[in-house]
C-alpha cells in the first residue's frame, strides 16, 4: 500500500472516531438522560445503566464503532500491521542493534499472551515492528487531544516534579511499562542528573526506545527487558517508582505484586507515582469505561477500577496514598466534560520510612 | 501479508445488534468507505498536480456541468444506478429454485 493511501486512510477512521468521541457520545447521553428522566428511577449501578442502553439503536452503533474502527486502524486493508509489514526491510534492521537490553529467554506472563491488547494483531511482543506498530497508533488514541496527547506525559511528569521543587528527591527513577519511551522521556528532561531504568516486557518496544528516543544517547537512561512484577532491582535501588497507562493491563493478582515489588526496591520514604483510569464519576461513565475495556481488549480495566486501592497499600507499607483525578490537557472540565473521555487518575503514595 | 492472515478461528467476534448479519454488513460499510475517501483524496491530489502543472482548472472542474456533459453521462449514470438498485427487488436473474 502506498503511503498517501494509508494516511487517507488512517485519517478517515480518525475523523469518524471523532465523530464518535463527540456527536455519537453526546447523543447517547442524551438519549440516557432522557430515558432516566422518563422512569423517574436514579440508575445506581452499570447494570442499571446497561439496562437503558443496550436494546438501544444508537448505543449498538456507538459499540460497534468503538470496537471495530479500532480493528481497521490495525487490521483493516490499510491497518497499522500490513502498513508496517511492507516496510520491513527498511524498518527492521536498524532496531536490531540498539543498546537495549533484551532478555530474549523472559517468560510473558499468560494476560499478556491470551488476550491482543488494544486489539493489536499479536499485541506488543509477537513481532519486531510491534513497537512501530504502537507507537503510530498510539498517535491517534484520544482524538480530540490531537497534537496535545504529546502533552499528557508531560503534564503527569510537571505534577509529579511539582511535588519537588528543588529536584533533589529523585536521583534514581524507574519508569515501569516504558513502552517506546515516551513516558521516559519527559522524567529525563525533568531530571537530567537522575538515573533513569525504564523497563517493559515487550522487547520489540523497548528496541524502537532505544533507537529513537532523544534520551537514548544519555549514559543516564538504560530500556531493559523485565517484568515490573518481578526485577532483578535489590531492595533500596529508587527513589521514585513511576508508570503510565501500565497498571489498568494488568489482572488483579499482578497488580498486587506490582504494588509489593514498588514496595521491595523503593527507597524508605520513596515515591510512587501512577497514570491510569481509575477515579470514575457516576454509573454512566463506568459503564462506558468498562465497556470500553471490553471492546478495546483490555480485560482488566473494570477489576482494577474496582480495586480498594487504599487497602491495597497500606497493607505493602505506604504511607500518603492519594488518587488524584487527572486534567490530561488545558480545558478539560473534570466535574462534567461533554465529549467521550479517559478517567485519567493519578495514583501516588509513599513507602514508609523505618518500620 | 494479507488480511485474512490475522483472523482468529477459535474466537468469534462480539457482536453488537439483534442480528449479526448487521454487524457484519456494517463492517462491510466502513470497509468501503476507507475505499472511497481513500480514493477521493487520490482525485484530488491529482487535480491539485494537474492544475499545478497547468492541464487542469480547478474551478474550472468544479463548476456545474453544462448540460450536454449531464446528457453526455446519462446512459453511464443510469447504468450505475440499475446495477446498484437491482438487488432490492429481490428477483432472480437465472430461473431456479425459489
Ligand atoms: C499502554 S502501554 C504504555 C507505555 C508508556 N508508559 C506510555 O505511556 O506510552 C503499557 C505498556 O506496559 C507494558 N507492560 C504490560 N505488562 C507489563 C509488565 N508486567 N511489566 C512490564 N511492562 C508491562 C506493555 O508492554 C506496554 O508497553
Amino acid at each position: 500500500m502506498d503511503d498517501r493511501s494509508f494516511v487517507a486512510a488512517q485519517d478517515f477512521l480518525l475523523s469518524s472516531k471523532t465523530f464518535w468521541t463527540k456527536q455519537i457520545y453526546e447523543d447517547l447521553k442524551r438519549t440516557y438522560e432522557d430515558a432516566v428522566a422518563r422512569s423517574g428511577k436514579t440508575p445506581t449501578t452499570p447494570a442499571d445503566v446497561a439496562a437503558i442502553l443496550e436494546g438501544d439503536t444508537l448505543y449498538r452503533y456507538f459499540a460497534w464503532l468503538e470496537r471495530h474502527l479500532q480493528r481497521l486502524k490495525y487490521a483493516g486493508r490499510y491497518g497499522l500491521v500490513p502498513y508496517h509489514d511492507e516496510r520491513r526491510s527498511v524498518l527492521a534492521p536498524p532496531l536490531r542493534d540498539t543498546g537495549a537490553e533484551l532478555s530474549p529467554t523472559l517468560e510473558m506472563p499468560s494476560y499478556y499472551r491470551r488476550v491482543d491488547i488494544h486489539q493489536h494483531p499479536g499485541g506488543v511482543m509477537s513481532d519486531e515492528l510491534d513497537g512501530y506498530v504502537y507507537e503510530r497508533g498510539a498517535r491517534s488514541t484520544t482524538p480530540l487531544m490531537g497534537a496535545s496527547h504529546a502533552d499528557l506525559h508531560h503534564r503527569f511528569t510537571d505534577l509529579v516534579a511539582a511535588q519537588d521543587a528543588e529536584r533533589v528527591l529523585y536521583g534514581r527513577i524507574l519508569d515501569m511499562g516504558c513502552g517506546f519511551g515516551k513516558s521516559t522521556q519527559p522524567f529525563h528532561e525533568a531530571y537530567p542528573d537522575a538515573r533513569i531504568d525504564a523497563i517493559d516486557l515487550s522487547g520489540p518496544c523497548l528496541a524502537l526506545a532505544a533507537h529513537q528516543a532523544p534520551s537514548r544517547s544519555s549514559p543516564k537512561v538504560r530500556f531493559r527487558q523485565m517484568n515490573a512484577c518481578a526485577t532483578d532491582y535489590e531492595p533500596d535501588s529508587f527513589d521514585l517508582v513511576t508508570s503510565t497507562m501500565l497498571v489498568h493491563e494488568l489482572p488483579p493478582g499482578e497488580i498486587e505484586k506490582l504494588f509489593a515489588e514498588a514496595a521491595r526496591i523503593l527507597a524508605p520514604g520513596g515515591r510512587m507515582v501512577h497514570l491510569d483510569f481509575h477515579a470514575i464519576d457516576g454509573p454512566f461513565a463506568r459503564f462506558m469505561h468498562y465497556g470500553h475495556g471490553l471492546r478495546n481488549n483490555e480485560p482488566f480495566m473494570q477489576p482494577w477500577a474496582e480495586m480498594d486501592i487504599h487497602a491495597s497499600l497500606s497493607d505493602k507499607g505506604f504511607t500518603n496514598i492519594k488518587v488524584i483525578p487527572f486534567q490530561e490537557a488545558e480545558g478539560v472540565d473534570l466535574e462534567n466534560h461533554a465529549a467521550w473521555r479517559f478517567p485519567w487518575t493519578v495514583i501516588q503514595a509513599e513507602l514508609k520510612t523505618g518500620g | 501479508m494479507r488480511i485474512s492472515d490475522s483472523l482468529i478461528l477459535d474466537r468469534p467476534e462480539q457482536n453488537f445488534f439483534a442480528d449479526p448479519a448487521l454487524d457484519r454488513a456494517f463492517g462491510v460499510v466502513m470497509a468501503l468507505a476507507t475505499e472511497v475517501y481513500v480514493q477521493r483524496d487520490r482525485v484530488r491530489a491529482l487535480e491539485r498536480k494537474l492544475e499545478a502543472a497547468g492541464i487542469i482548472d480547478r474551478a474550472d472542474m468544479d463548476r456545474e456541468p453544462s448540460e450536454d456533459e449531464r446528457q453526455a453521462n446519462a446512459e453511464d449514470r443510469e447504468a450505475f444506478v440499475e446495477g446498484l438498485m437491482i438487488n432490492l427487488l429481490g428477483k432472480q436473474q437465472a430461473k431456479g429454485a425459489s
